[in-house]
């Protein structure tokens, strides 16, 4: 378990403020957020390569807030692997075994399991720019399960390998995470890798901790904006709070959530949970529309759906059959059934 | 077959650095080649013709397509300016019959001079080497207020006059200085006209060389391979010993052989500060003093002979490094 207590950082020109987190044993939390966030920060504040001016940090209960690096037992991978150039593969992944206690033999025959876990034991003789970005990315991470860290932290672990590689050694890890039961936090900007691999998400902003939750949960029910928009929410929709009703208003959707707090305050509609039904159904949050546009996207299609009192078409996710079976076309009148899909978030 | 040429073309445009033609190389060297013919020097005339004739082959083979004339004007500047350099030591080592040479190099005052000169020189690189590593890697990994001005304070000596930092050592460590009366009279060390004289000053003016190139080094080394090494339980110390170092001490060597040279030929503070025991550059100073230049010649030959070598093996070391790099 690892627990951050309101752990600030100020440097010249960026800072992290105030971030109180907890992860829990075994988990898979993946942090995402824009360029610049301060997610690479974040994981070397943990690591403790630098010092928070202010708050604690946890590791399995113990305060760790100013031990150095070495004696945290937190592992660290990055994006571009960070192998050490004079040591061949054998010897990195050997490279942390002489600072533990354990027996000599016991040191080898982890290198030969981890080398085994990973496919890599072919390559032990090989040195670093012999081997592919994926092979390096894998003795990158041997080289930080060998010493059995009690946390491993992966920086975009993912970013610089080719789609299939990162595929594949996405599985892989994740299934090794689970395996060993091992803490993970996993810095990313691919959502799509924050979905497949997170048991939680936490998204950063500018040095702030700005939304965590389930993968579920953020993107089903995104907490703030920003959070909606960077994890690519559609449908989002300005709106009042109608204090007479108790509900929040964007033209003709009407959305009960948390009272407002001041700031402006959003109805989100998912798209794939929207029903299209013929024009003649009339009622509460039964919005008549016009299809303005369908748009092929592969899997599903994007249809747009323009009401009177928004300003931008709702967008509906259908199946091909779907679309068939309702012989959808521009200029359809329909009624879109949102009665399921509403989320109201604050900005 | 046609295609083929075209191949070979392009192979030699992609190649092709000199802009001149091989013809106007070899103008070049024309008036050198007259000088020499008109003084009677034959031996330096053929060996300017074989270099001209040699180059201008080499010009011809990476000529460019096109033409370039302000190029071309740019690099018979230049080129002038290389054998500028170029042309003394070629004559020095030409024209000094290689008996009188090894002769010199076996006199007893020019041994013990060189002795003097190449081991004082090792002593102020070693130590050099033990403060200016630790001060590069500083400048390589940290930031702080006034490190601008401790990068100017470490080049310094390469813009003080030598002579001038003599001096201002010798009102410290001389004998009556603030650091050397001191240590003179409590444990008998004396810098003025000793051994350890010419290591104070070989070691001032061999300063820069240890403290850039050691941290140019250490700044090649990505400091998160060091968070990493951290991360495996390394502690700082043991990362900058176990993969900063491995992966920097061809770039230490080589600021270490040119503090080296620095120091073996290093002049004008060392005169100042310890004439005796005499350098060899102290030693050829003097006989070009009291014998003329035709005398020193065969010494300066000498000296010239152990600077190539050590330049030699300084390019060599710095070919390699960079080779590990790239």
């Amino acid at each position: 378990m690892i627990r951050l207590e309101g752990v600030s950082r100020q440097w010249p020109e960026f800072a992290i403020k105030n971030v109180t987190l907890t992860v829990e044993e075994g988990e898979y939390l993946v942090v995402v957020g824009p360029t610049g966030a301060g997610k690479t920060l974040l994981l070397e504040l943990l690591l403790g390569v630098h010092r928070p001016d202010e708050g604690r940090l946890l590791l399995d209960g113990k305060d760790v807030t100013n031990e150095p690096p070495e004696k945290r037992g937190i592992g660290m991978v990055y994006q571009d692997y960070l192998l050490f150039p004079h040591l061949n593969v054998e010897q990195n992944l050997a490279f942390g075994l002489r600072y533990g206690e354990r027996a000599a033999n016991e040191g080898q025959a982890k290198v030969s399991e981890t080398a085994r876990l990973l496919a890599i034991d072919h390559l032990l003789h090989r040195f670093p720019y012999t081997l592919s970005g994926g092979e390096r990315q894998r003795v990158a991470i041997g080289r930080a399960l060998v010493t059995e860290p009690r946390v491993l932290l992966l920086d975009e672990p993912l970013s610089a390998l080719d789609r299939n590689t990162a595929a594949r050694l996405r599985s892989e890890l994740k299934s090794l995470q689970r395996t060993k039961n091992l803490t993970t936090i996993h810095v990313t900007h691919d959502l799509a890798e924050a979905r497949q691999m997170g048991d939680r998400i936490a998204l950063i902003k500018a040095g702030e901790l700005n939304a965590v939750g389930t993968a579920e949960d953020l993107l089903r029910r995104p907490p703030t904006l920003f959070a909606a928009h960077f994890l690519g929410a559609v449908n989002l929709f300005e709106a009042t709070f109608e204090a007479s009703e108790g509900r929040f208003v964007a033209g003709p959707i009407s959305a009960v959530g948390p009272s407002p707090n001041g700031g402006g305050n959003y109805i989100m509609v998912l798209p794939d949970e929207i029903d299209l039904l013929p024009a003649t159904a009339v009622g509460l949050n039964l919005i008549a529309g016009e299809v303005s546009e369908l748009i092929d996207e592969g899997n599903y299609v994007r249809v747009l759906v323009r009401a009177n009192g928004l300003a931008d078409p709702i967008a509906v996710y259908l199946t091909r059959q779907a679309v068939r079976a309702q012989g959808l076309g521009v200029g359809c009148r329909v009624t879109a059934d949102v009665r399921n899909a509403l989320h109201v978030l604050r900005e | 077959m046609k295609a083929n040429s075209c191949r070979w073309r392009r192979r030699f445009r992609l190649r092709s650095s000199s802009p001149v033609s091989g013809l106007t190389w070899l103008l070049v060297f024309v008036p050198f080649v007259a000088v020499f013919l008109l003084i009677g020097r034959y031996t330096m005339a053929g060996v300017t013709t074989l270099a001209a004739v040699s180059s201008a082959w080499l010009a011809r083979r990476w000529r460019r397509r096109t033409n370039d004339g302000p190029l071309i004007g740019f690099s018979v500047f230049g080129a002038l300016l290389i054998l500028f350099i170029v042309l003394p030591i070629l004559n020095l080592l030409f024209t000094t019959a290689p008996g009188r040479i090894l002769a010199t190099a076996r006199d007893q005052t020019v041994e013990a001079a060189l002795l003097i000169t190449v081991s004082s020189a090792g002593v102020a690189t070693l130590v050099s080497l033990a403060f200016g590593i630790p001060l590069g890697y500083v400048l390589a990994r940290e930031r702080f207020a006034g490190k601008a001005m401790v990068e100017a304070i470490v080049d310094m000596p390469v813009v003080i006059p030598h002579t001038v930092a003599g001096i201002a050592l010798l009102f410290i460590f001389g004998r009556a200085g603030i650091l050397g009366g001191p240590l003179h009279s409590a444990f008998g060390i004396l810098f003025s006209d000793t051994y350890w004289g010419i290591v104070l000053a070989m070691l001032f003016v061999g300063i820069p060389f240890v403290v850039n190139q050691s941290r140019d080094g250490f700044m090649k080394v990505d400091p998160r391979m060091e968070n990493v090494a951290r991360s495996l339980g390394a502690s700082r110390f043991e990362a900058f010993l176990r993969v900063t170092i491995p992966l920097t001490w061809r770039s230490l060597l080589s600021a270490a052989i040119m503090t080296w040279a620095r120091g073996v030929s290093e002049f004008g503070s060392v005169a100042v500060i310890a004439y005796y025991p005499r350098t060899i550059n102290t030693l050829l100073f003097e006989w070009y003093n009291f014998f003329g230049y035709e005398y020193t010649k065969p010494l300066a030959a000498l000296l010239l002979v152990v600077a190539l070598a050590i330049f030699a093996t300084l390019r060599t070391v710095a070919a390699v490094t960079r080779a590990e790099h790239d």
